[in-house]
């Protein structure tokens, strides 16, 4: 019971300070792209207009006002679920981040897992060579991989899985002629939902080149703070003194060093699934995936900036939420900061 | 005993680690500064009854491009080497700007606490909740492309990265006696921070400046892979993976090409902040030798 009081508490104070924050990023992303040589009313006409149709357009728009009133009226529209309609898709903003953001949370989950796999799989290695003679050779590589971000492990594995070999293929979500079923916009789970098994495997495929990519440039930072957190807590009494009671070094190692070596660890998953869904982006761009890394590109070549506003808060949107998830997750793993 | 010490390299120049760096960092230096002399052709001169050319030692390679042309006909080897001035050019200017501004804040916060510390740690609060790639691609939007907008926009979004670490480490270092006594003694705030604080953050300062070098690389190359960065007039090392993209079957190794130059280029700044990290940070060498 102490424990939800405790969450909770932490729940509402950071949501707190989520809103002041996510006002002086939404200020920001409205002046910087305001600041822009380009008119949104001339783009939004057609290239026949004259200068009085852009003049009225202009004032529609409301781009005759003062930047401060031009920003209450773009966040009051915000509050009102209206960031506005695309300039180049000629769709509302809203609608299109709905249907990317889904494929970008699908990526970057997935993402996520294999970079969790690799990393602990890793790091429980480098803590194994430690003080042997393979450690320099592991402290290299981990170097080496540290070295390789995850647009170059994308278009490396592109090549090796997409074109040298033909095994995968590396374009979309799905290949054509697969049916696809919309319930929630995650395509892995709808294609479930569905019972539609041919689609499921089909976007399983597709998956596994960029979440690879991903994971794989991911988990190199994670390898290296896991075994020097593992490193750290073998230097506590409490593992020399499991050691005496004669429990066996496995036991030792899941109960004893894991358990606390996995907090720093995890609060740097933490950090890098925020950042991750940024990273997504240009693995996006390789691989074609409809996601929001998508969307951005397109609108930023475009200068389409009702996407790029729209778009930019919703990445703000989601690192924030991550990081107060692994805050409560933080809390519930770790009893120390439980106790008052 | 000493006499010997004395006459020995640095410690930090012992270590392999920073050797093998500091090479890697002068090929690339020695590939941007003599560009022209050492690139066989004209990055820019375009060749059309020439374009997508195998390297050299394949079959239907040609001896007048090493490894092959591009899209355009472009020479891939001499767009390389011309590639790594820009490379370069943003490591360096971007990473000493980045490292510039985050020790200011950082020294200060640290410093002084308080509420200074509360408003600087706010605001690098609200930039973290960007992720760098979106925020840096924003700003290009807003700054415009060319080099001096892609340092720019590198050094906006990466000071964060020194104030945050550095911060702290000032915040331990601020709570020695010997700052107490240099401000017992009269120093001034300026004069306490240059002379007494300063000199214990800065080994830090510099692995993370090797290591922010590594990253402006990768983030120039990000930049340019989708067209926001330097003009299409100015060999980069991402414009050269866009082009190679476009015809991934015909010529995989224009793709090639390039992954290992940027790969390379990030390793040696990777590995030389790795070596200077275990060399110079001396908590981190108890603990490890341990």
């Amino acid at each position: 019971m102490r424990m939800f009081a405790t969450i909770a508490k932490l729940l509402v104070k950071r949501v707190l300070t989520a809103i002041p924050i996510l006002l002086v990023v939404s200020a920001l992303l409205f002046c910087i792209l305001r600041i822009l040589p380009v008119d949104p009313a001339a783009m939004s006409l057609p290239p026949n207009a004259t200068l009085e149709e852009i003049e009225t357009m202009r004032s529609e728009m409301g781009l005759d006002r003062p930047l401060y009133e031009q920003y209450g009226i773009w966040l009051n529209q915000l509050l009102h679920g209206n960031i506005g309609r695309s300039i180049h898709f000629r769709q509302d903003v809203t609608s299109l981040i709905g249907n990317t953001l889904p494929a970008t949370i699908e990526l970057a989950v997935i993402a996520m897992m294999v970079a969790t796999v690799f990393g602990l799989a890793g790091g429980l290695f480098l803590f194994y060579v430690r003080g042997t003679r393979l450690e320099a050779v592991t402290d290299f590589f981990s170097i080496l991989l540290l070295s390789l971000p995850e647009f170059l492990w994308s278009l490396f594995l592109l090549l090796i899985f997409g074109v040298f070999f033909e095994v995968l293929p590396f374009t979309g979500r799905l290949s054509p002629g697969f049916e696809r079923p919309v319930v929630t916009g995650f395509l892995l789970l709808d294609s479930l939902i569905t019972g539609n098994i041919a689609t499921f495997f089909n976007a399983l495929q597709h998956m596994i080149l960029p979440c690879l990519a991903l994971g794989i440039a991911l988990s190199p930072s994670l390898m290296r703070v896991l075994r020097s957190s593992l490193l750290d807590a073998y230097q506590d009494d409490y593992i020399h003194q499991a050691r005496l009671r004669g429990l066996s070094e496995k036991r030792i190692l899941v109960r004893h060093g894991l358990k606390n070596a996995i907090l720093p660890t995890l609060s740097l998953m933490g950090v890098q699934f925020g950042f991750l869904f940024g990273g997504t982006l240009l693995v996006e761009i390789i691989y074609s995936y409809p996601g929001m890394g998508n969307l951005m590109v397109d609108a930023i070549r475009n200068a389409d900036l009702p996407i790029i506003q729209g778009a930019g808060l919703t990445y703000c949107i989601a690192v924030l939420v991550i990081s107060i998830i692994v805050d409560s997750l933080y809390l519930i793993l770790n009893p120390k900061l439980r106790v008052r | 005993m000493a006499s010997t010490e004395r006459k020995a390299l640095p410690l930090w120049l012992k270590s392999g680690r920073v050797q093998t760096g500091l090479v890697i960092i002068l090929i690339l230096g020695i590939c941007a500064v003599f560009a022209p002399y050492l690139a066989p052709n004209d990055p820019n001169e375009q060749d059309l009854l020439a374009i997508l050319i195998p390297p050299a030692w394949a079959d239907g390679g040609d001896a007048m491009y090493p490894l092959g042309t591009d899209s355009l006909g472009r020479c891939v080897l001499s767009r390389l080497i011309f590639g790594a001035r820009v490379a370069l050019t943003v490591a360096f200017t971007a990473s000493v700007g980045a490292m510039l501004i985050g020790a200011f804040f950082a020294h200060v916060a640290g410093y002084f606490g308080g509420w200074v510390d509360w408003v600087i740690g706010r605001v690098v609060e609200i930039w973290l909740s960007f992720p760098p790639v979106i925020l840096s691609l924003i700003l290009m939007v807003g700054l415009g492309t060319g080099l001096r907008n892609v340092v720019l926009a590198i050094i906006l979004v990466d000071w964060t990265r020194f104030c945050r670490v550095l911060r702290s480490e000032v915040i331990v270092l601020r709570r020695r006696d010997y700052v107490s006594a240099a401000q017992l003694v009269g120093f001034s705030h300026w004069r306490t921070i240059t002379r007494e604080i300063l000199p214990g953050t800065l080994p830090l300062l510099i692995t993370l400046m090797s290591l922010e070098m590594g990253v402006a690389v990768i983030v120039e190359a990000i930049l340019s892979f989708v067209g926001m960065s330097v003009g299409s007039e100015t060999p980069a090392w991402g414009q050269m993976i866009a082009d190679a993209r476009q015809n991934i079957y015909e010529a995989p190794f224009n793709l090639i090409a390039p992954i290992l130059a940027i790969f390379f280029a990030v390793f040696g700044f990777n590995i030389l902040g790795d070596g200077l990290r275990r060399t110079l940070d001396t908590r981190l060498t108890q603990t490890e030798r341990t």
